[in-house]
This record gives C-alpha cells, sequence and structure tokens, in this order.
C-alpha cells in the first residue's frame, strides 16, 4: 500500500509541477474556487493514470481524501500564492514524506547483517535531510514565482520631505588598484545628495605604491573625500570598518559600504536615504549589478548566478522582514551598528553577520529591488571558486555563532532576542542550504561504490535496489531540476540554453563550497582557499590545474558509469549510468568552466586581494579523503562479514516494491499470461517452506525465470510458490529475491 | 600631601583659564605644562594643555592623554576627532598598536601615539567568549545523536547520561538562559532515547535473526 501511496504521491507531484511550469508564473490571481479545482484536478488526473496502471481503487480514494485536506490546510496557510504554486508545495510535502518513511522502512528491515544496518541508516538519515533542504530550495522558487501578493517589495521609496540625514560612504580597500579605485570615488563625486562624505579605507596594503596615489585622488575629487591608510591592523576588512565608524562625521546617521571596484549610479543616496525616515529601519540593501560580456558563456552564467540570489532569494526573505545585509550598495544605521558593537572582526561575512544581530534586536530591514551600480566580477574561474569558498566558509561562521539564536527555544534562552519564527528559519536554512554540495558529494561517492560493487558482484549491500528507490529519486531530480530552470528562465529572463549554463555554474561550485564547509567547522578563525600553483607559463595547463580536484572526481562518476553499463547491460544499470553521468557532469563543469574563462580578454589583469589565513586546497581535501577512507574502510568491514543466512522473520514488514509491469499496467493488461517470477539477485535459494529457515531444494542465479503456482497468505511478505525450471518439482522462492511477470493477483494461495 | 598638590593643580588651571580668557596662550600653556608635570594623571590638565598646544602633534597627544585618563570627559571626543581630521589631512597613515573596550592605540605617521575613541558597545570576541554552564550537557548531548545515527545502540546509553548531566547541572544554573538550555537539554536526550530504542533494537535483531 506504501509503495502504491508513494507512486501515486509522486505522479500528483509529477503533474503539479508541469501544470506550475506551463502556468504557475502566468496566473495573477488567488482565488479560493480556482485552487480547489486545481487541486481537485490534479488529484483526480493522477488518480485516472493511477488507475490504468498500478493503483488500487480504496486505496486511491484514502491517500485522494488526505491529499485534499492537506492541500486545504495550505491554502489557506500560503493565500498569497497562485494554485499551481499552492498545489505543487502540496504535492511536493506528501510525496518527500512518503519517500522518507519508505526509504526507513526498506532501510529498518531489509535483511541486512551489523554494519550494513548502521550504514543504511547513515544513508537514511542523509537522505532525509538532503530532501528536507530539497524542500526548502522549493518553497523558496514557488514564494518567488507562484507569489501574487507582495507585501514589502518595493522598486523605489517616496521621497520624505526635508528628511536628508547625513551619510558617510566608506570605502574599504586591500591592495586594489587606483585606476579602481578612481573610478569609483569619481561615481561618488557624482552623487546628487546635498550631504555626505567618502572614507577610503586602505588596509594592510603592503606597498606605499599602491596606496599612496589615493591620496592624491582623494585631493582631487575634493573635501568631501577622506583618505587613511591602516597598517599591521587587525580583524582585516571588518577591522579597518570598525575604525572607519571612528573616524565618520559625527552629523551622519546613515553609513554606506562601497566596494572598491563598484561604480554607483548618482540618484543611490537620494532614493535610498528615505527608508531611515522610519526609526526602525535598520538597514537597506539594493541588489548587487555587475558587468559581464554579452556571448561569453563564463562570464554570462556567472553574472546570472550572482543575481539568482537577488531575484530570488532576497524578495522571498524580504517579505518576512529576514533579508541579509550584503555589504556593498546597502546602507546602514549608524546608531544601529555602534549598538551591536560593530562589524564581528572574527567573520569574513561580516556584513550578513552584523544584520543578523541587528535583526535580533527587532529593527526591521528594507530590500529595495532596483540596482544602483555596477560592479566587477571574478575574472576567471579561480577567483570565482575563491569568492564563493569565502562566502560559504563566512556561512558557516554565522552558522557556529548563532545556531542557537535560530532554535526554536532561543526567546526562551534570552528574552532578547526578538528573531521571529520566518527570520529564524531563513537565517538557519541560508546556513544549512551550504551543506546541499557535501551531501551531494556524498551521493557521487555512494554512487561510484555502489558501481563498483556491482561490476565486481560483491555480495556487500547497502540497501536493495528496489525498483522504487531507483525511480522515485529519479523522479525527484528530474523535477527539481526542472523547477530550478523554471526560475531561473522566469526570474532571470534567460533563454533555457542559459539557464543550463546558470544551473551548471552554479554546480560547478560544488567543490569549493564542500571544501569552506569543512574547513568552517574545523578551522577557527577566517582561511582563504589557496588553488594549486602551476610551474607553467600555460594559461590553458593553469586552467586546468586549479580545477583538478573536480576534473578527478567528474571523470571517476563517468568512467564508473560506463563500466557499470557496459559490463551488465540492463535498465537497472543504465539508471544507475545515467545518474553516474549526471554527478559527474556537475563537476566536470568547473574544468570546462575555467576553460572558458581563458576567452575573457580582461582575464590578464586579474589582482588576488585575499586576506587572512591560507588553506591549499590539497590539505583543505584532506578531510573529504579521510571521510572517503573511513567509508571504505567500513565497506570493506561489511564484505568480510557474513550477509544474513536464510530470511529473518522482521522481513514481513518491508514494503512490497512493484514491478516494471504493475507499474505501466501491463499486469493488469495481460490476465490471461502465465505469471512468472525473476530472480534479481545474484543467487536466491529456493526452499521447501515459505520460511527463511526451511530446507533449502535449489538455487536459482539470477535472471533466471520460474512459473509461478501459487503463493503465501502473507501479502506484505511474498513467497513464490514455483516450478523449479529445467527441474521437476516445485519450491518457495522469497518475493524480495525476484520481481514477477504477469498478474500475480489471480495466483492462488497455498496454505 | 595629596590636598596641597590637589590645590596647587587646581590654582595652575584656574591661572591657565583665566589666561585662555585673556588671549595669552603662551602663558596659558605654561601653566598647563606645569599642571600635567605636576599631576600626570590629571585629565582637566591635559584637556587645558591641549586647548594652548601649540602644534598639532601635541595638541593631539594631550587629548589622546585625557580622554584615556577619563573617557567621559566632555567634548573630548569631539575636538579628539578633529584633531585627528587634520593630523590625517596631512598624512593619512594609522599604524594599530593596541586596543581596549573603549579605544584603539594607534601611532601616526610622524610617531605620535594616539587614544581614538570606539563610541560603540562592546561585544566580547566570539572567540574568547566563556563556554556556557550548559556546554558539557550539550557535548554529551552531541555524542548522543551521533550514536542515534550509528545505529542507536550508543545513544541508548549516552542519552540517559546527557539527561542525567543535565538535571545535575540545573542545579547550578543561577541565569534562566542557562536553565531554559538544560531542560532543552534534557527534553532532546528523552526524543533520542525513545528514538535510539527502535532503532537499536532493529540493530540488535541484526545479530540474532531468529
Amino acid at each position: 500500500m506504501l509503495v502504491r501511496a508513494l507512486y501515486l504521491s509522486a505522479v500528483w507531484f509529477a503533474l503539479g509541477i508541469l501544470s506550475t511550469l506551463i502556468m504557475g508564473s502566468r496566473l495573477q490571481r488567488r482565488d479560493m474556487t480556482l485552487s480547489l479545482l486545481w487541486l481537485a484536478a490534479v488529484i483526480l488526473l493522477g488518480n485516472l493514470i493511477a488507475i490504468l496502471t498500478f493503483g488500487k481503487i480504496l486505496e486511491i480514494i484514502g491517500l485522494s481524501f488526505i491529499a485534499f485536506v492537506f492541500g486545504l490546510y495550505w491554502m489557506m496557510r500560503l493565500q498569497d500564492w497562485n494554485a499551481p504554486g499552492q498545489v505543487t508545495w502540496t504535492m511536493t510535502l506528501i510525496t518527500t514524506g512518503l519517500f522518507i518513511l519508505y526509504t526507513f522502512l526498506l532501510t529498518a528491515f531489509s535483511p541486512l547483517n551489523p554494519p550494513s544496518f548502521i550504514f543504511a541508516l547513515m544513508f537514511f538519515f542523509l537522505e532525509a535531510i538532503t530532501l528536507t533542504l530539497a524542500l526548502a530550495h522549493m518553497h523558496e522558487s514557488l514564494d518567488v514565482v507562484c507569489r501574487v501578493q507582495w507585501h514589502r517589495l518595493l522598486n523605489r521609496l517616496e521621497p520624505v520631505p526635508d528628511y536628508q540625514p547625513m551619510v558617510s560612504l566608506q570605502v574599504p580597500a586591500y591592495n586594489e588598484p587606483v585606476e579602481i579605485l578612481e573610478k569609483t570615488l569619481s561615481s561618488l563625486a557624482k552623487l546628487n545628495y546635498p550631504d555626505f562624505e567618502v572614507l577610503v579605507v586602505d588596509n594592510n596594503t603592503p606597498l606605499q605604491e599602491t596606496w599612496r596615489p589615493l591620496e592624491d585622488v582623494c585631493r582631487k575629487l575634493g573635501p568631501r573625500f577622506h583618505c587613511l591608510h591602516l597598517d599591521q591592523w587587525p580583524g582585516y576588512k571588518s577591522g579597518a570598518l570598525n575604525f572607519a565608524v571612528t573616524q565618520t562625521d559625527p552629523r551622519a546617521e546613515i553609513i554606506g559600504i562601497i566596494d572598491a571596484d563598484y561604480e554607483v549610479d548618482p540618484d543611490f543616496l537620494s532614493e535610498l536615504t528615505p527608508a531611515f525616515a522610519d526609526p526602525q529601519v535598520a538597514f537597506v540593501q539594493t541588489p548587487q549589478d555587475y558587468s559581464y560580456s554579452r556571448g561569453d558563456l563564463f562570464s554570462e552564467s556567472t553574472y546570472r548566478g550572482y543575481k539568482y540570489f537577488f531575484e530570488v532569494s532576497m524578495p522571498s526573505r524580504n517579505e518576512r522582514n529576514a533579508i541579509i545585509f550584503a555589504g556593498t550598495m546597502g546602507l546602514i544605521r549608524k546608531s544601529a551598528l555602534e549598538e551591536i558593537g560593530g562589524w564581528d572582526e572574527w567573520c569574513i561575512t561580516e556584513d550578513a553577520e552584523a544584520s543578523l544581530r541587528i535583526l535580533k534586536l527587532g529593527y526591521r530591514s528594507l530590500y529595495i529591488q532596483r540596482a544602483f551600480g555596477r560592479g566587477l566580477m571574478p575574472f576567471d574561474f579561480e577567483g570565482l571558486k575563491k569568492q564563493r569558498f569565502r562566502w560559504c566558509f563566512g556561512g558557516i561562521q554565522i552558522l557556529k555563532k548563532h545556531w542557537e539564536a535560530l532554535m526554536p527555544w532561543a526567546h526562551w534562552v534570552d528574552p532578547g532576542n526578538r528573531l521571529t519564527l520566518a527570520q529564524r528559519y531563513y537565517y538557519l536554512v541560508g546556513g544549512l542550504g551550504w551543506f546541499s554540495d557535501v551531501f551531494n558529494l556524498l551521493f557521487a561517492f555512494f554512487l561510484v561504490l555502489g558501481a563498483s560493487f556491482n561490476v565486481l558482484s560483491s555480495p556487500v549491500q547497502v540497501r536493495p535496489l528496489t525498483n522504487t528507490i531507483l525511480i522515485i529519486p529519479a523522479v525527484f531530480l528530474v523535477l527539481h531540476s526542472m523547477r530550478f530552470l523554471w526560475v531561473l528562465r522566469n526570474r532571470l529572463r534567460v533563454s533555457l540554453f542559459m539557464a543550463v549554463a546558470t544551473m551548471y555554474n552554479f554546480f560547478s561550485l560544488g567543490w569549493a563550497v564542500t571544501l569552506a564547509c569543512i574547513q568552517g567547522l574545523v578551522q577557527k578563525e577566517g582561511v582563504f582557499l589557496r588553488t594549486p600553483k602551476s610551474n607553467t607559463t600555460s594559461r590553458m595547463w593553469h586552467a586546468i590545474h586549479v580545477t583538478e580536484s573536480e576534473a578527478v572526481i567528474g571523470l571517476i562518476c563517468m568512467l564508473a558509469g560506463c563500466v557499470v553499463f557496459a559490463t551488465d547491460s540492463n535498465w537497472r544499470t543504465f539508471s544507475l549510468c545515467a545518474l553516474l553521468f549526471w554527478q559527474g557532469s556537475l563537476y566536470m563543469a568547473a574544468p570546462i568552466y575555467s576553460l572558458l574563462s581563458l576567452n575573457r580578454k580582461t582575464a590578464q589583469a586579474t589582482h588576488i586581494a585575499e586576506q587572512g589565513k591560507p588553506v591549499v586546497e590539497q590539505r583543505a581535501a584532506r578531510w573529504v579523503v579521510a571521510i572517503c577512507m573511513l567509508l571504505m574502510a567500513v565497506f570493506s568491514l561489511i564484505s568480510l562479514l557474513p550477509a544474513p543466512s536464510g530470511l529473518p522473520d522482521y522481513v514481513r514488514f518491508l514494503p512490497i516494491d512493484l514491478t516494471t509491469q504493475q507499474l505501466v499496467g501491463q499486469a493488469r493488461a495481460s490476465p490471461a499470461s502465465a505469471p512468472i517470477a525473476k530472480v534479481t539477485v545474484e543467487s536466491a535459494n529456493c526452499r521447501a517452506k515459505p520460511r527463511g529457515n526451511a530446507e533449502r531444494i535449489t538455487i536459482l542465479y539470477k535472471d533466471e525465470e520460474a512459473q509461478i503456482l501459487g503463493r503465501n497468505d502473507d501479502p506484505n511478505n511474498p513467497w513464490w510458490y514455483i516450478k523449479i525450471p529445467r527441474l521437476s518439482g516445485n519450491c518457495w522462492l522469497w518475493g524480495m529475491t525476484s520481481t514477477t511477470i504477469g498478474n500475480v493477483d489471480e495466483v492462488p494461495v497455498i496454505r | 600631601m595629596q590636598k596641597k598638590l590637589q590645590t596647587e593643580v587646581t590654582e595652575l588651571l584656574e591661572e591657565a583659564r583665566r589666561f585662555t580668557q585673556q588671549g595669552k596662550r603662551e602663558k596659558a600653556y605654561r601653566s598647563c605644562l606645569k599642571a600635567t608635570s605636576v599631576a600626570p594623571n590629571e585629565p582637566r590638565a591635559w584637556y587645558l594643555r591641549s586647548q594652548s598646544a601649540p602644534s598639532t602633534e601635541e595638541q593631539l597627544m594631550c587629548l589622546s592623554r585625557a580622554y584615556s585618563l577619563d573617557s567621559s570627559y566632555p567634548d573630548i571626543k569631539q575636538e579628539l576627532r578633529a584633531a585627528i581630521q587634520i593630523l590625517l589631512k596631512q598624512e593619512p597613515f594609522l599604524a594599530y598598536v593596541y586596543e581596549t573596550a573603549e579605544f584603539y592605540q594607534v601611532r601616526s605617521g610622524r610617531d605620535l601615539l594616539i587614544n581614538i575613541p570606539k563610541n560603540r558597545s562592546f561585544e566580547i570576541p566570539y572567540l574568547k567568549k566563556a563556554p556556557g554552564l550548559a556546554k558539557p550537557a550539550f557535548r554529551w548531548l552531541s555524542l548522543a545523536l551521533l550514536g542515534l545515527l550509528l545505529g542507536g545502540v550508543g545513544a541508548v546509553f549516552l542519552a540517559p547520561i546527557t539527561a542525567f548531566q543535565s538535571l545535575r547541572l540545573q542545579s547550578l544554573a543561577r541565569s534562566r538562559g542557562d536553565q531554559v538550555r538544560l531542560w532543552v537539554v534534557f527534553t532532546l536526550s528523552v526524543i533520542i532515547l525513545m528514538a535510539a530504542i527502535p532503532i537499536s533494537w532493529l540493530l540488535l535483531i541484526r545479530f540474532f535473526p531468529s
């Protein structure tokens, strides 16, 4: 019953997603009647498919009722969404919940030896966490595309008469070329705002020749511009910014942070300062925009990747007053910054960390969805990789420092913590979301391991590869990928090709994010990633060299996929091969993008301005290697131990899998044909009685077929009474070791 | 002796103030100089000396000294900031020396040691925060959670230890936050135990399948 329910909900989920892809962004109205009709239509259409294939009427009616009531609940909760969004969210939750239950039962009651069980249990927890994180991504996507009513999203603010507070703009710089800084400062000089100052804070730049020219630039631009060089200053950028606050004009009420390579539009201050007329507003953020070369795949996909955060995540967060202060192109109230004790000098993403502490005090934030300038993106893949490492590392630092403030009991521990439930959710999911790439690497590892055991025909088993365990994750993978592409297309207004390129751009950084997650957990202080150095002057070789880890992982996955399918070609190995190719492609994207970034003319102008303790990529990767070695050792231990002999009693609780014939309705369509049992495991014992400890009559081998004459009376733990092939006589074959072809519903029960 | 000294300083400062009002800067400076040498820990003396100091550097040094002696002295922050701004216009270089919760001590490009007020509330840096009372209980809780992930048997033993630890520490908890934390640990350890019992049973039946 559970398996049929799972397949039915997966059909609803697929129908929900497909209807959302077609109508999700077009249907700009919220209507309870329409939502009810939409829900009923998806359920009925799914039911029709199930009735024609694998379904049983009574089960379908029962589950439909539950799904309908659950759908009604979410319609009430998500009244600002349109009907496709509400229905898709309902079906995603049901399918995810049922799949987690199914995998738990499969883990709990499969005949495994003790170490295999422990491994399977770990795998189950990993799967459950990953699916929960995928739910969070789904919620965010539907929240921005299927939302009909926005409560807090603004493109511009109304001016407040006679309110033009003084603003202190701070431009932190480290080892920045003066030409780039001059452009930034010149754009600030053109701001059409009456009362502001600009403080250029250069920290720890080693060479006088680099920072001295800034003095002349500031002098040339007028008395509003002040230049300051800080030497041997601790705390990196945040240390320098904290000191800069002491040097701001006492009249300044607002502080703005501008990156050294950012050109700002003249309206930046006049458009944003009205937000601070409300004393509860502590910070305002606008999207960061970048210059990119149209037609350059690396540049354009990276640009779209940046935009995703400001077009999808920030609007969704803004609806719940849970945005992140992203530093550049944001303004912050000086008194709020002083109240929280300034920027955190330990955290390398001090801006996001400060926003959490400010929201904790009960202040409000505001997101204005209009870009007021453009900055420079990393020139090559190496720079992009380092930047993503830094962001992720900072995210993990925030999680380490503030995890308790995000917990459900936070208000009781600290009554001063005024974070709302939604704010805690967004900050928690934002931090945990980085771990998706760690789980992705672990899945790749498990897939490669599974493929190796398949090729070596090893008896090691972590979990039986049932049809359901192969089909449903593939459904999740395909539907979530489609959802991601749909969001990219809708919010960023890009072609399907560019959406795919952007998606791969995200995934290509998975290795850097994995390293940052692990380093974030084990390192006490901030580090930056140092990619491998190459002795060659060839730029092409260097581009490959800096992504050698990703290339190796990608190639291993693809090679394992090819070998497993070549040695044993069937639809199961094909599925495994397809999954391995998918995983491999995510990692192989890194060297490809690295090579594509060579096309950029600006690549030669790269300058690296990293601060902190360096961590060499190979050394950072040792943790990953250690975890893989540990897993391999446990696997070796499993292979040394015998698999359970016979069939334990507990297997009766295993959910009964559906055959491929049952799934496509062939079993129902050909009632006249005699049902056949086909062995799916390497070897299966055929016994005198339908019990695991009964006398063994013979052994059947993989893909051997036998005619089914009868069955036992326990539908939860089926045994087939078969005619022994090639020999005379009959015996009992356990249902979990075989799949059936034909209609088994009419098979007589033999007691 | 102390009283006599105090009277002398007060007289000198009064004299300096009078000279300043009369526009006799040099005489005022000399009185302040004497006052700061007689009572080097008197912030008023340093502040008044800064008012008549002949150079920006000396003015800065005096203000900085006065600020380090009494950070609540009126107007001092603004004047210090203004003096630093003048200095930075001439030489925009500051090197870090050390800092306290209230000020930075920096060295200027002209080798002056200056104290610069921070003007913000103080938060103990993350790495220097003392571990809370509930930390041992949380450590046991994380071990119990690990035990749950690894087949549940470990959690069957570790979750009761966690619960016991949290109850034991409860008697030592003074703050409401610690009390809540320990109750949370206790509740979570009970939940882990409830989950660990069936999971460890599932593991144990693998050892005795019959």
